[in-house]
């Protein structure tokens, strides 16, 4: 029996000394960090422990996980310092009480819409280190070297090019976020603004007339066959790649495709109709400080002097190129022409409203579009009916 | 030896058992901490008295039935009749500390370099100096204001200053550091190289229960997971309350909700009904042509068709999806070579549902192949033999023989099956996601949403972002619906009856 004890003794002292302990300790900082900022983070981290002789743990989170881990794990105090993560989390992030507010210590070295982003009720929650937003990618094979300047202009190509079965352009279908240009071209918002700068989810701007005209020029597009109906994503890539589409909406992360077919290509904002142009969701990655942090000021500290520096936001983008929002690393990344032609499209774009009523949004917005490209129904019914639900379902969650 | 082996293996399980418990209590879940201790006792007591032997089996069994089905139910119940959701996830505990721990910046005050020293014994000494010159030492909470040539200023010459290294390695110290200004204001940190005046901004009153803004002096009162002033306004962050039954009421009294909801529940029977009848006929044809002894190459077909069952779902769905895409697609080029004419697969409610049928015709015959060439092999050949004798032909052989005895092997699968794709939320939202959508629907609704999916759409994209508690309330609904439903099944079908009955 002696023996058995004895085992049990040595058992139990292992699994007390292999409690997993990655939560937030104080005196050292822990950071979420998606898999393609994670080995930067580390580099930088290595240069913290030398200047100050304090711990950074890099912890790799695939980064749509981190959000809905954060609001797991944060109360039980076993949460991260630091996350990185998307601006449009910061509506369920704040209300839920999971973020606190960053103090940035110069913002005019930020792109101001990419801190415009991250605020929320007037106070920053995040360090932007990129932006993003749709614009149009061209074959200039097809479409030219300057690519469409108005709408119009496509029509008129569109008309020619689908006699050879050909579409002028192509879009992700049925996705309201690639098809929020065709809203706002002529007047469209998703949520107005209170006079106080704060979004009204009751204020649903996507069944004004100036939307209904977009969507209905979007219908036209597709009864004319001069733009593909009901492609998905893949589908939209595999027609632009092969030749049987002039041009695309969608964003960055299709140049690595494009380049890879070997297409002649450029990228451009949303042209114009009637004089106007389509404007995108903006949308920001940053990063963000935990209400639970035991560090917060070593986690200011962390973010303001060795995050938001030229080089840590270069090697950023050189991990994973997108346009970067802060302005002294700006002049390098946007030599990039492609980088440039989405800082443009951003310059025109509307930050996506982060505020959890957009959930209530997406789904009754995807469905008008489905009911249009299925033709079940014509565009002002199909919209109206949904921004009716949308307040309705706002409403009945407690607005 | 044996002896040895138990104990090894009891001082296993009892080394699990700690090691949850640890984790249990460091999360502060009490109550699955007491369940798990009256388990942990009861397996030792079992382990170690002779008496215990005959529940060796059952004990665990039982244990381990009330951790992961009773007590995740128990727990649904709960949330059911809470507002956990977005908005409300954290508890009234850490919701207070929040507001309390709320400090705003005096905007008219510019901020205060800071110079920090350590005395002999390790305690803080701080010397603010602010933008005009004027100079205070605050030490333990008080500050006081020192001129030129001050003693106190030559006694924290006698301390050791700290360098920058040093104030970084003690921000986490600095900034706990908090020094009454005046009755209103207190000197904080604000960052690395400054601290500035604050104002508290709300107190909360145990007594009373009741959250004060300092500033503005409305009263805040709990009410339904939020601090709630008069006028009606809200704080955030809510915290997590009991509601009551507010949920099942948003759902049973909300005509917005239960609109879709007949034709909703409609389509999952349909679902789970066609799906089980052609997955079984299927399966059962195939299995009868393999059993077939005269056959060649059985092993071979056996094997090649068993393999839709062996790749994950997941990876068939996604396939199937690109194969039914209305423009690209396999099925449609080659319907378009041949009849000339392609089909809307994904856009059009009829053969929407129809593309869910074949996929998970795809999914699921396999399985009931196997189950019905088990099955079959366990009919007596007399019976055959006898009704060759009798002059039966091959049909009245299989209706009257082997049917009736496979069902009775079968037929209590049949009626899992049905539950089972009573709530296959994956294929549904693998291939079609529940679209295409219903025209004018009142809440967000497809063709070919079942209620499980349909839950999800609720629970998940409705206005306020998650609703745990809503989407559990719908979850009991549906718990009871298809509770229901299996009982009458097995009722009815005499599934569970004594095997001999039904020959």
């Amino acid at each position: 029996m002696k023996r058995l004890t004895t085992i049990f003794v040595v058992l139990v002292l292992a699994m007390l000394l292999s409690l997993p302990v990655m939560a937030s300790v104080p005196g050292e900082l822990l950071i979420w960090s998606d898999g393609e900022r994670a080995p930067i983070l580390t580099e930088v981290a290595k240069r913290f422990v030398i200047e100050y002789g304090i711990t950074v743990r890099i912890q790799e989170l695939p980064f749509g996980d981190i959000r809905d881990n954060l609001a797991i794990v944060a109360p039980t105090g076993e949460g991260p310092d630091i996350i990185v993560g998307a601006h449009d989390w910061l509506g369920q992030l704040v209300t839920d009480g999971l973020i606190e507010p960053i103090d940035v210590a110069d913002e005019s070295q930020f792109l101001a819409s990419g801190l415009e982003a991250f605020t929320w009720g007037g106070q920053r929650y995040g360090i932007p280190y990129a932006i993003e937003a749709i614009g149009l990618i061209y074959n200039k094979d097809i479409a030219g070297e300057d690519g469409f300047q108005t709408f119009e202009e496509m029509i008129e190509l569109g008309m020619k090019l689908r006699d050879e079965g050909k579409y002028a352009v192509v879009l992700p279908q049925p996705d309201p976020y690639h098809t929020f240009p065709f809203f706002s071209i002529l007047g469209g918002y998703v949520f107005g603004m209170d006079a106080d700068g704060v979004l009204n989810p009751l204020d649903v701007g996507l069944a004004n007339d100036g939307a209904v005209e977009g969507f209905e020029l979007f219908e036209y597009l597709m009864d004319e066959r001069i733009m593909g109906r009901a492609t998905p994503y893949d589908t939209m890539m595999s027609l632009f790649q092969n030749g049987n589409a002039a041009a695309m909406i969608t964003g960055p992360w299709a140049f690595n495709d494009v380049r890879s077919a070997g297409v002649n290509y450029g990228f451009q904002q949303i042209p114009s109709y009637k004089g106007q142009y389509g404007r995108p969701f903006l949308g920001a990655q940053g990063f963000m400080m935990s209400a639970f942090s035991e560090n917060k000021m070593l986690a200011n500290l962390f973010l303001n002097e060795f995050v938001a520096t030229k080089e840590t936001m270069l090697a950023i983008y050189e991990g994973d190129p997108r346009p970067t929002a802060f302005l002294p690393a700006a002049d390098i990344i946007n030599q990039d022409p492609d980088m440039r032609g989405v800082m443009e499209s951003a310059g025109e774009g509307i930050p996506m409203p982060a505020i959890p009523a957009m959930n209530a949004v997406w789904t009754a917005w995807s469905d008008a579009l489905e009911l249009v490209i299925n033709e079940q129904s014509a565009p002002r019914p199909a919209i109206e009916n949904a921004v009716q639900l949308i307040i309705q379902t706002i409403k009945d969650s407690g607005y | 030896m044996g002896k040895i082996i138990k104990g090894g293996f009891l001082a296993i399980i009892n080394v699990v058992f700690i090691w949850i418990a640890l984790y249990l209590l460091s999360a502060q879940a009490y109550l699955v901490f007491a369940l798990l201790l009256l388990g942990a006792l009861l397996t030792n007591f079992i382990f170690i008295l002779p008496k215990g032997y005959p529940y060796r089996y059952l004990l665990p069994a039982a244990f381990f039935m009330v951790l992961l089905v009773v007590y995740p139910i128990m727990y649904t119940v709960y949330i059911s009749v809470t507002n956990y959701g977005t908005g409300n996830i954290l508890n009234k505990e850490q919701v207070i500390a929040q507001f309390e721990s709320k400090y705003v910046l005096e905007p008219s005050s510019e901020g205060y370099s800071f110079q920090a020293y350590r005395d002999s014994q390790d305690r803080l000494w701080m010397l603010f100096t602010d933008s005009e010159g004027r100079q205070m030492v605050g030490h333990d909470g008080e500050l006081t204001p020192v001129q030129a040539g001050d003693p106190l200023l030559g006694q924290l010459d006698g301390f050791t200053e700290l360098n920058r290294v040093d104030l970084v390695r003690a921000t986490n110290e600095l900034s706990a550091q908090s020094f009454a200004y005046d009755d209103l204001h207190e000197l904080r940190m604000r960052n690395i190289n400054a601290f500035s005046l604050y104002l508290q901004q709300y107190r909360y009153d145990v007594a009373s229960d009741r959250l004060t803004d300092l500033q503005t002096g409305t009263v805040y009162e709990p009410i339904d997971g939020y601090f709630q002033a008069p006028d009606g306004t809200r704080l955030t962050p809510g915290f997590r309350a009991v509601i009551g039954f507010d949920n099942f009421r948003r759902l049973l009294g909300n005509p917005q909700i239960t609109g879709p909801f007949v034709s909703v529940f409609i389509w999952t029977i349909q679902w789970a009904l066609l799906s089980v009848a052609t997955t079984f006929v299927v399966g059962l044809f195939l299995a009868i042509l393999l059993n077939d002894p005269h056959m060649r190459l059985r092993k071979v077909y056996r094997s090649l068709l068993i393999l839709p069952y062996a790749i994950p779902a997941f990876i068939s769905a996604l396939i199937w999806r690109g194969l039914f895409n209305t423009e690209l697609g396999v099925i449609n080029q080659i319907l378009r070579a041949t009849v000339g004419s392609s089909v809307p697969w994904l856009q059009d409610p009829f053969w929407a549902k129809v593309a869910l049928i074949i996929l998970n015709l795809w999914l699921g015959f396999p399985y009931m192949m196997i189950i019905c060439l088990g099955a079959l092999q366990s009919i007596n050949a007399e019976m055959y033999e006898a009704a060759l004798v009798d002059g039966a032909t091959s049909w009245q052989q299989f209706r009257h023989i082997t049917l009736p005895l496979l069902m009775v092997s079968v037929g209590p699968l049949l009626v899992s099956s049905f539950s089972f794709n009573f709530n296959n939320f994956s294929v549904i939202y693998l291939l079609t996601r529940g679209r295409p959508p219903i025209v004018g629907a009142q809440t967000p609704a497809g063709h070919t949403d079942i209620l499980i999916s349909y839950t999800y759409r609720l629970a998940f994209e409705s206005g306020r972002g998650i609703d745990y508690g809503l989407a559990s309330a719908v979850t009991l609904v549906i718990f009871l619906i298809t509770g229901a439903i299996t009982f009458f099944n097995f009722r009815f079908t005499g599934a569970l009856e004594d095997v001999n009955k039904n020959v």
